[in-house]
């Protein structure tokens, strides 16, 4: 019988093997569990029988809430489309929407009841956005079918007016995804203001001029010769027009390769590196707290002519939505960015005090000198360019692209700017997917989004 | 008034876990407390050197080897000379085999020898006086049975808890849907009397006084049935009457087991029985879930695999006489070879691994080689490797193992569930029969962990699996002293294959093991694995000293 002592010792593997995975069961639970619970598979999210916050745009529309213990979102199929990725369809799928980011506030959740705890204890938040809905709604619209993003901010506070990100979905008619087979749903559930980053095209002409104007001394004062064609040791790059001589303002404003092409070529990869990295490309930038897509510049394995191209806004260049619409702010703020916020406040449900999230913090990311030579040149091209007309004689700066993103598919249309006059302070970036020209495709749905902002501004004056 | 309702209701979430800590904690408290320090039963008398060697098991083994328990080092002695044990009727000698025999006064015994007070036994020339324990001028073991110790709690006491946690539990899944529902009432209070009359039997008419194994497999099968009615009020029903059968069968076999070599000589009839089971399965099989192991009898569906659990466990236990007369494990493993090849033709894989780690459990109990069960994992390895090299296609059974949220609509269907809705009820649950696990395939079965962390909360769920493996802790406390090798190797392995089924039942669900779909000791719904699973309770119950103490 002595020795069954010491064999009976081989229970403790079966034990051993036990605690040591209930420990880490419990390590994966305790990390997990959030997104475990808000998983789209979870019928208490999507049964209704949990109650929730209130989410409210800026002017008190409610764009989600719970009634007898459904999850019901606005009446109007429009907005309820433009708003999705911006409020989230109560899973977890779009995680940079408010309810993916508060579902903790607005479902009662948290870990020791879960979603038990009786609606006694329970404190859904209700939160306010910074959005108007039906701006948000109209611009939707006007992409079609589409794909891309429009945004649209106060540079002075920071209020993101308009976010719409392109293809959206009806919240209360979700599609089947898995039988969409021509790709009109593809990547649905990104925000695409936020996780996606564009060839940028002749957009990017505008941190080309900026790497100039603060790296060469004459660059605003020189002759650009720009002769349709130019060889580079051998390869091509070509620019739509024979431009001849012409200086920097007119270059950005006729959107001149050539010139542009010169100007980086001449300042070399290092410089062109530095002078990007310092407005923000390939470092993390931030929305809210949420990490956007890295806007990226390398040229580590360029040739001349793809440097050249890099200045144009081509060869591997990528720009991120977001970063773009902080850039407008920064150049029509005088060099100094308030960061864009969507989240205007929480609130208890029925508690009447509002506890306002303080923002409006200023830092300086462009010299006053650069920034405020940028908005002349930008306000030039857009009165001898495209004419104030787009804009209904709203005095705007703005620069248009049109990026090539391969033979077969039209190109990117962007469309980014800011109004001239501070009074009215609004920064906004289009970008429309295989849109054509930028002036074609995203041109229009600027127009309309900027006047129908200066109307409700008028308005409100 | 609504809300004051509410907020009583979810009270009783806060109360079943502190109730279920409180019924482990005097359950084990109780069964840990029974092991007393061993005193010696009596003493063996060395008539040359007059040493007074101490008797502290109910079976021993003598002999030259150092393993033996009463070590005799004479080189006429053989290496495992005799066994020399207690049974109801007194103290026995065996030889086991030895080349010179064993002389009880004087006389060369053939079998098994009765030895009174005061007889001597000469082994290989070393003659042994029977004698009291109180030779020693210690007490004897038995005489302290009268002494009353405070820490411990009647069997009594501990059903009241019991019965406090199921009526709280039925009240809260009387409620679950927001209007009173009586039928869950009904049910558990059927249960509660069946429950009480078990109690009374077992103390009063069995004459025993120890109750802590029944107060916890009747915590945690009551937790099932009530989590059932929650459910389908059916099912609970069946599962009720599965847990009545059980007890009985639980009873039955503590008595049928009460004399080890009695279990000795009924092994070919269960090994036939287990095989006979096995095979009618083969041929009348029905397929349900991708394995072909059920049967199906009278309108029930039955599990024979279930069942040859019991009897792989009952087959592999040996009384001492038993292992150190038949040294290899040939007939043994042989079954063990039959009964896993049946499984893997059912494609039963999960209940297929749980024979095979408690083979290995088996096996190291008896032979107690290291190098049994390197030789035995090794070969499993390659037999495993040697099949899925002709059927790579049951690899894709496993394949959505870690990677579960990537096919949530799939082959990950279950395990999404189960870790979304367990995740949704928090550390104290929903509150029972408010979940949405239940709706999921398989939920009350095989997924029935993730329901417990639903609706009844982590902390409870977490209690449960605890239980069995503090029961796998007791048993291996409490090994050497039950009354043979017997019910030592039968209780540690049964509990061992208990706390292994557990593993890959919870940690299957949860995805960190692949889904094997087999179900959770007491608590999961299935008639076959519940009653099979009292039935490897009564194996723990026999092992227990004080179970055979009266009566
Ligand atoms: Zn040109």
């Amino acid at each position: 019988m002595r020795n069954m002592k010491f064999r009976s010792l081989i229970l403790y593997f079966v034990i051993f093997a036990f605690f040591a995975g209930l420990g880490y069961y419990i390590f994966e639970f305790t990390r997990e569990s959030r997104d475990w619970a808000f998983s789209p598979v979870n019928r208490h999210l999507s049964n209704g029988s949990l109650s929730g916050g209130k989410i409210f745009d800026t002017n008190g529309e409610i764009l989600a809430q719970t009634v007898s213990g459904k999850r019901v979102y606005h009446e109007n199929e429009d907005i309820r489309k433009a708003v999705l990725h911006t409020v989230g369809d109560g899973s977890t799928l779009i995680s940079t929407s408010v309810q993916s980011r508060y579902n903790a506030g607005l479902f009662g959740y948290n870990f020791v009841t879960g979603f038990g705890a009786p609606d006694y204890f329970s404190s859904n938040q209700d939160i306010t956005l910074t959005l108007d809905s039906k701006i948000c709604a109209s611009v939707s619209k006007k992409f079609g079918d589409k794909k891309g993003t429009a945004l649209a901010y106060n540079y002075k506070t920071g209020e993101v007016i308009c976010m719409v990100s392109l293809p959206t979905y009806d919240v209360n008619n979700r599609p089947d995804f898995s039988k969409d087979t021509d790709g009109k749903y593809d990547g649905v559930y990104l925000n695409r203001a936020l996780s996606a980053a564009y060839t940028p095209g002749s957009v990017f002409k505008i941190f080309t001029a900026m790497a100039g104007i603060e790296n060469l001394s004459d660059a605003e004062t020189r002759k650009y010769e720009c002769e349709k064609v130019k060889i580079i040791d051998g390869e091509k790059v070509t620019c739509m027009q024979n431009h001849g001589k012409l200086d920097l303002k007119t270059a950005l404003s006729k959107s001149c390769d050539i010139a542009f092409c010169d100007i980086a070529i001449e300042l070399g990869k290092e410089k062109m590196t530095r002078a990007l990295e310092k407005f923000g490309f390939n470092s993390s930038q931030y929305f809210e707290g949420i990490e956007l897509t890295k806007s990226v510049y390398d040229v580590n394995l360029a040739s001349k002519a793809d440097l050249g191209w890099s200045g144009i806004g081509q060869y591997t260049d990528t720009l991120n939505p977001m970063h773009m619409l902080k850039i407008m702010g920064t150049l029509a703020n005088e060099g100094n960015l308030v960061e864009p916020f969507v989240v205007k406040s929480f609130s208890v449900s029925g508690a009447k005090e509002n506890q306002k999230l303080t923002k409006t913090s200023e830092k300086s990311v462009i010299s006053k000198i650069t920034a405020g030579k940028m908005k002349e040149m930008m306000r030039f091209t857009m009165k001898n360019q495209y004419n104030d007309s787009l804009f209904g004689g709203i005095p705007m700066c703005a620069k248009t692209g049109t990026a090539e993103v391969g033979e077969d598919k039209l190109p990117h249309g962007w469309m980014v700017g800011f109004s001239y006059d501070e009074k009215f302070p609004i920064a906004f970036v289009v970008v429309v997917e295989n849109g054509d020209f930028g002036i074609k495709s995203a041109g229009p749905i600027a127009g309309a989004m900027v006047k129908e902002m200066h109307g409700i501004f008028a308005k409100s004056k | 008034m609504k809300t004051m309702f509410s907020l009583l209701l979810y009270s009783i979430q806060l109360i079943l876990p502190f109730m279920a800590i409180l019924i482990a904690y005097c359950c084990f408290r109780t069964l840990f407390k029974s092991l007393k320090p061993m005193r010696p039963l009596v003493v063996l008398l060395n008539r040359a050197t007059g040493e007074k060697i101490p008797i502290m098991y109910w079976e021993n083994s003598i002999g030259r080897d150092r393993h033996c328990d009463i070590v005799l080092n004479m080189p006429s002695i053989s290496r495992d000379h005799a066994v020399f044990y207690r049974r109801k009727g007194g103290w026995f000698i065996s030889d086991t085999n030895s080349k010179v025999g064993v002389l009880l006064n004087g006389k060369k015994i053939e079998s098994d020898e009765k030895i009174f007070i005061g007889d001597v036994i000469n082994i290989g020339g070393v003659a042994l006086e029977l004698c009291r324990a109180d030779v020693l001028s210690l007490k004897n073991r038995e005489s302290e049975d009268a002494d009353f110790d405070y820490d411990t709690y009647s069997g009594g006491g501990l059903l009241v808890l019991v019965t406090i946690f199921q009526v709280l539990s039925t009240l809260s899944v009387c409620f679950g849907s927001g209007k009173f529902d009586y039928k869950p009432a009904v049910l558990s209070g059927i249960m509660l009397l069946f429950e009480w009359l078990v109690f009374v039997v077992t103390k009063f008419g069995f004459k025993r006084d120890n109750f802590e194994i029944e107060a916890i497999a009747m915590f945690l099968s009551g937790i099932g049935v009530v989590n059932l009615c929650g459910v389908d009020i059916n099912d609970a029903f069946t599962q009720l009457i599965a847990m009545a059968l059980g007890i009985i069968l639980f009873e039955i076999i503590v008595l049928l087991i009460k004399h080890a070599d009695f279990c000795m000589k009924l092994r070919p009839y269960v090994a036939f029985f287990a095989l006979a089971l096995l095979a009618v399965n083969l041929v009348f099989g029905k397929v349900k879930n991708g394995s072909q192991n059920w049967i199906m009898i009278g309108g029930y569906s039955i599990q024979p695999s279930e069942f040859v659990k019991v009897a792989f466990i009952f087959l592999g236990a040996s009384t001492l006489k038993g292992i150190q007369t038949t040294k290899n494990l040939t007939w043994f493993i042989l079954f063990s070879a039959a009964c896993m090849g049946a499984l893997f033709l059912m494609g039963d894989f999960g209940t297929a691994c749980i024979f095979f780690v408690t083979f290995i459990l088996i096996a190291f109990m008896r032979s107690g080689s290291i190098r049994t069960v390197v030789l035995t994992c090794a070969t499993a390895a390659l037999g495993v490797a040697f099949i899925l090299n002709f059927k790579p296609y049951i690899m894709t059974r496993f394949s959505a193992w870690r990677h579960v949220w990537e096919h949530p609509n799939d082959i990950g269907y279950q395990q999404t569930r189960v870790l979304t809705y367990s995740a949704s009820g928090g550390l104290l649950g929903l509150g029972v029969g408010k979940g949405c696990l239940k709706y999921v395939f398989a939920a009350p079965s095989d997924l029935v962990f993730g329901m417990l962390c639903e609706e009844w909360g982590m902390i409870l769920g977490i209690i449960v699996l605890l239980m069995i493996v503090l029961l796998a802790i007791y048993v291996r406390h409490a090994g050497v002293r039950s009354r043979s090798a017997f019910y030592t190797i039968s209780s540690c392995c049964a509990a061992g294959m208990m706390t292994f089924q557990m593993i890959m039942n919870v940690f299957g669900v949860t995805d960190m093991l692949p889904l094997t779909g087999v179900t959770l000791p007491f608590v999961s719904l299935g008639g076959s694995s519940l009653v099979s699973v009292w039935a490897l309770m009564a194996f723990i119950k026999a092992s227990d000293e004080r179970t055979y103490s009266r009566g």
